[in-house]
Formats: structure tokens, C-alpha cells, sequence
């Protein structure tokens, strides 16, 4: 999976804690831009681990602002369960 | 970059309560009358907002044991057990402790954080995976930071979700550390620890509970929740503190691993803190006495809490299904709950105001609690001025 389309399905699994998803993209910060309180951002990330069937470790997350940025940890992740 | 900028927030944040008749996050109580009534602002205060579970803060034979053991033994240790030596009643403590859980191996520490602190950066270090449940206490979350484990956070009270995170983990998960609480302090809800059990032993992984707020409340014999749902024994780790139910101060450690003992050379906290005191102990000690012998402190705790949220249900505010001597009243503004904090403490009734981030949902919170000290009057007054903020 490119990191344009986890960008695509991040955005995606957004829709339902938001109330709208038009203008977001991979610059889009989690919490500045996209509003996510902290309890929705827990939920919104069990709900990227689970749809990428991944676990994400905490000081992976502390390198996570944008929506890229979290693509970019997902990408590494899958990268390392490959190799 | 000033050494102090950093603290704008915290600098708006208190600028914002001074400006309150009075800052609940900074409530100066200039008496303690009873175990539920104090001086507060020079007036007289239900206090509803407490850990005081069973009411032992002013217990008789407590306070006794505690004065003895003063005149014996002094005000205090002066030093840590490992450097300064260690005085017979810790050790008695930790018999005492581990025979009141039933598992072989007790460890006291001085405070329930540095217990916490203590056991996770010892038990965990980087190689190792740590599971623990998105709300739980800060200690438990610094304490896993420190050791420089990974850590996995999974949704609230959802052994499924660990179960799929343990699952993820591969060959990592099988010695993974799961962390939880028993009963949840802020909003009273109790974990399914029967169900997280299963989940362990699916995995082969080691289950840590801390039992802070369940102590003296749950359970046949008051030990807490693990107790109360039947899978003590399946439990790798108890932690707990002895501030709350047991109305003392200091933090415990109980395992059936005989490693426990080894904790003492690997935990910083435990190698160095100064001792808990004698009196400490001696009140500590005979409140657990007391939990043994008294299981009408229990009843009495259980029926104040049905009472409460009974009351509380039935006036409309959202709380959780959980009775327990915890409520946590939920606020989705700021300022209602501001409000609310402020114009029950006006009709004399103390309560705990948990403001963004602290709240588990980043709403706001008034937390509510009841003892065995409450009668059922302040119970009444305490429901009372729920019902004039709300109704009147």
C-alpha cells in the first residue's frame, strides 16, 4: 500500500468522528486541524490499528502530527512485517 | 526560551481558577471535624469528594495504634530500608498484606505512585511490550514510560481490543504485560477483569491490576475486584495503595511470583525513598485488621452508594450503569461544570472538579463519592443540593 493510499483511507476512517472531511489531506493535523479531542483521537487510532491490522507503539505516535505523518508510521510498520 | 515559559498554559489555567471565590483545584481545608465533614472557607463542608471508603481516618483502634507506635518507635524511619535498615513492622506489613490477598510474596513502598513506578520500571524494561487500558491512572502510564517498554494502549474496559493487540504482537505478546485497574477512580466503572483474564491466559501474558480504589470495597474479604469477580488467583500482579480505603499512606506490591523479592534491587522508588513511618504502618496495619473483622463497614459503604446513585439517576444527570462508591458526573462544558462544582460547595457539600485533560472523555467532570462515614442525612443534603442546582 503507497503512502498516498493509507492518506486516503486515514482520511477516510476521519469521517466519523468529524464533521467534515473536504479539506482534509495529508497535512491535515490530527488535532490542530482535524479538532479530534484526546479521548477521539484514541479512538480514531484503535480504529487505524485495527483496520490496518497493525499495533502502533506510544513513542512511534510521539513522532505523529499530521495525517501524513501517521501514513509515514504505517508504511514503516508494514515495511518491517515484510521484511 | 525562558526556563518558565514553558508554563503559559498552566500559568492561564491558574489565572482562570484564582478568579473562582474559590479554586477547587487548590481547597485549603483548615479543619477536619469528622471523616466526612471539614472547615472549608471557615464554613462547614459535607465532604463528598474523598478517598475515604470506609471511613478509618478517624477510627479509634487506627488512631491508637498509630500514637502507640509513635511514643515506640518515633516520628519517622529517616531513611530507605535498603541503606538505613528495615524496621520489624514493615515487614510485619508485608505479611500482613500478602496473607489479607492470599498470595505468598508482599512488597510495601512508601507511596501507591512510587508503588506503581516502582514495580513497572522494574518488571519492564525495552525489550518488553506493555498493554495497558487507554484510561488508566498516571502513575501506570508514567511508571511504563520510564522503564522504556513499548507501550500499546487499548480502548477502555475492552478485552477484545487486547485481545486483537496481543494477537498483532506475535511471539512479543506471550510476555507481555497487561495493566489495568480494578475500579476506575473518575467515573466509577469496573473493569471486566474476568474477561481480561481469559484473554492472558489465551496469550500466556502477565496481568498487573491495581486494586487502588477496589481495596476494603469488593470481594467476599474487602481484597477488591478480582476478588469480587473470582480470578484472584489468576492475577500476576496486585498493586494498590494504602491512602485510600485503608484512610493511611504508602503502596503494596502482592504476587505469587517468588521474583517479587528481587524487585528490591531493581526498583528505584523502593531502593530510594525513605521508609514509611512507624505510625503509618501501625495505622495501616490495624486498618486492614479492620477490613478483616468489619465487613458491616462494607454494607454500610455499598447502601450509602445505592442511595447516592439512585438519587442521582433520578434526577436526570448521566452517570454510569456501575454503582460504586465512585460517581463521576459528566459535563460537556467547562463551565456548567464550574458551575455546578461551585454552587454545591456554595450548600456546603465538597466535591472534585476533574477538568480537561484529566478527564478520561476530555469533557468535564464532578467526581462524587460517598464512605462508610456518610450518614444517610448527608446523603440527603448531598442529594439535595444536586436537586436545587439542577431543578431550582
Amino acid at each position: 500500500m503507497t503512502h498516498a493510499k493509507i492518506v486516503t483511507r486515514l482520511i477516510e476512517l476521519l469521517e466519523s468522528l468529524v464533521a467534515s472531511v473536504e479539506n482534509f489531506d495529508q497535512e491535515t493535523a490530527l488535532v490542530g486541524d482535524a479538532g479530534l479531542e484526546s479521548i477521539q483521537v484514541i479512538e480514531y487510532l484503535c480504529e487505524v490499528e485495527d483496520d490496518f491490522d497493525i499495533v502502533i507503539d506510544e513513542e512511534a505516535l510521539s513522532y505523529v502530527n499530521t495525517v501524513g505523518d501517521l501514513a509515514e508510521t504505517i508504511l514503516k510498520i508494514n515495511l518491517g512485517k515484510s521484511s | 526560551m525562558s526556563l518558565f515559559e514553558k508554563f503559559s498554559q498552566a500559568r492561564a489555567l491558574e489565572q482562570a481558577l484564582m478568579e473562582m471565590p474559590i479554586n477547587p483545584t487548590g481547597t485549603i481545608i483548615s479543619e477536619v471535624v469528622s471523616a466526612s465533614e471539614a472547615i472549608i472557607g471557615g464554613q462547614l463542608k459535607i465532604m463528598a469528594g474523598t478517598n475515604n471508603y470506609l471511613g478509618l481516618t478517624f477510627d479509634a483502634d487506627c488512631v491508637a495504634a498509630g500514637q502507640q507506635a509513635l511514643l515506640e518507635a518515633g516520628t519517622g524511619t529517616t531513611g530507605s530500608r535498603m541503606a538505613n535498615g528495615t524496621y520489624q513492622q514493615h515487614l510485619d506489613l508485608e505479611t500482613e498484606i500478602a496473607e489479607f490477598f492470599d498470595f505468598s510474596h508482599g512488597m510495601v513502598f512508601s507511596t501507591g505512585y512510587s508503588a506503581n513506578i516502582g514495580m513497572l520500571t522494574a518488571l519492564l524494561n525495552t525489550e518488553d511490550s506493555v498493554l495497558i487500558d487507554s484510561e488508566g491512572h498516571a502513575s501506570l502510564f508514567d511508571g511504563c514510560r520510564m522503564s522504556g517498554a513499548k507501550i500499546y494502549r487499548f480502548k477502555h474496559n475492552d478485552p477484545e481490543g487486547l485481545r486483537k493487540r496481543l494477537s498483532r504482537l506475535g511471539e512479543a505478546g506471550k510476555d507481555a504485560l497487561i495493566v489495568v485497574e480494578g475500579l476506575y477512580s473518575v467515573r466509577g466503572d469496573c473493569a471486566p477483569l474476568k474477561e481480561y483474564v481469559d484473554v492472558k491466559n489465551e496469550f500466556g501474558s502477565y496481568l498487573m491490576v491495581d486494586e487502588a480504589h477496589s481495596l476494603g470495597l469488593y470481594g467476599e474479604n474487602g481484597r477488591g475486584l478480582a476478588e469480587d469477580q473470582g480470578v484472584s488467583d489468576e492475577v500476576d500482579f496486585v498493586v494498590g495503595t494504602f491512602s485510600k480505603s485503608l484512610g493511611s499512606i504508602g503502596g503494596f506490591c502482592v504476587s505469587n511470583h517468588p521474583e517479587l523479592s528481587l524487585i528490591r534491587y531493581a526498583s528505584r522508588p523502593y531502593i530510594f525513598t525513605a521508609s514509611p513511618s512507624p505510625s503509618v504502618i501501625a495505622t495501616t496495619r490495624q486498618a486492614l485488621k479492620k477490613i478483616k473483622n468489619c465487613p458491616e463497614l462494607r454494607e454500610i459503604v455499598w447502601s450509602n452508594a445505592q442511595l447516592l446513585h439512585s438519587g442521582l439517576s433520578q434526577l436526570g444527570f448521566q452517570i454510569g450503569a456501575d454503582v460504586s462508591p465512585v460517581i463521576g458526573i459528566p459535563f460537556e462544558d467547562r463551565e456548567v461544570a464550574l458551575t455546578y462544582w461551585q454552587n454545591l460547595f456554595n450548600k456546603g457539600v465538597y466535591t472534585n472538579l476533574i477538568l480537561p485533560p484529566a478527564a478520561p472523555d476530555g469533557g468535564s467532570l464532578i467526581r462524587c463519592s460517598v464512605t462508610a462515614a456518610h450518614s444517610k442525612e448527608q446523603i440527603r443534603v448531598i442529594l439535595d443540593a444536586f436537586d436545587a442546582i439542577k431543578n431550582g
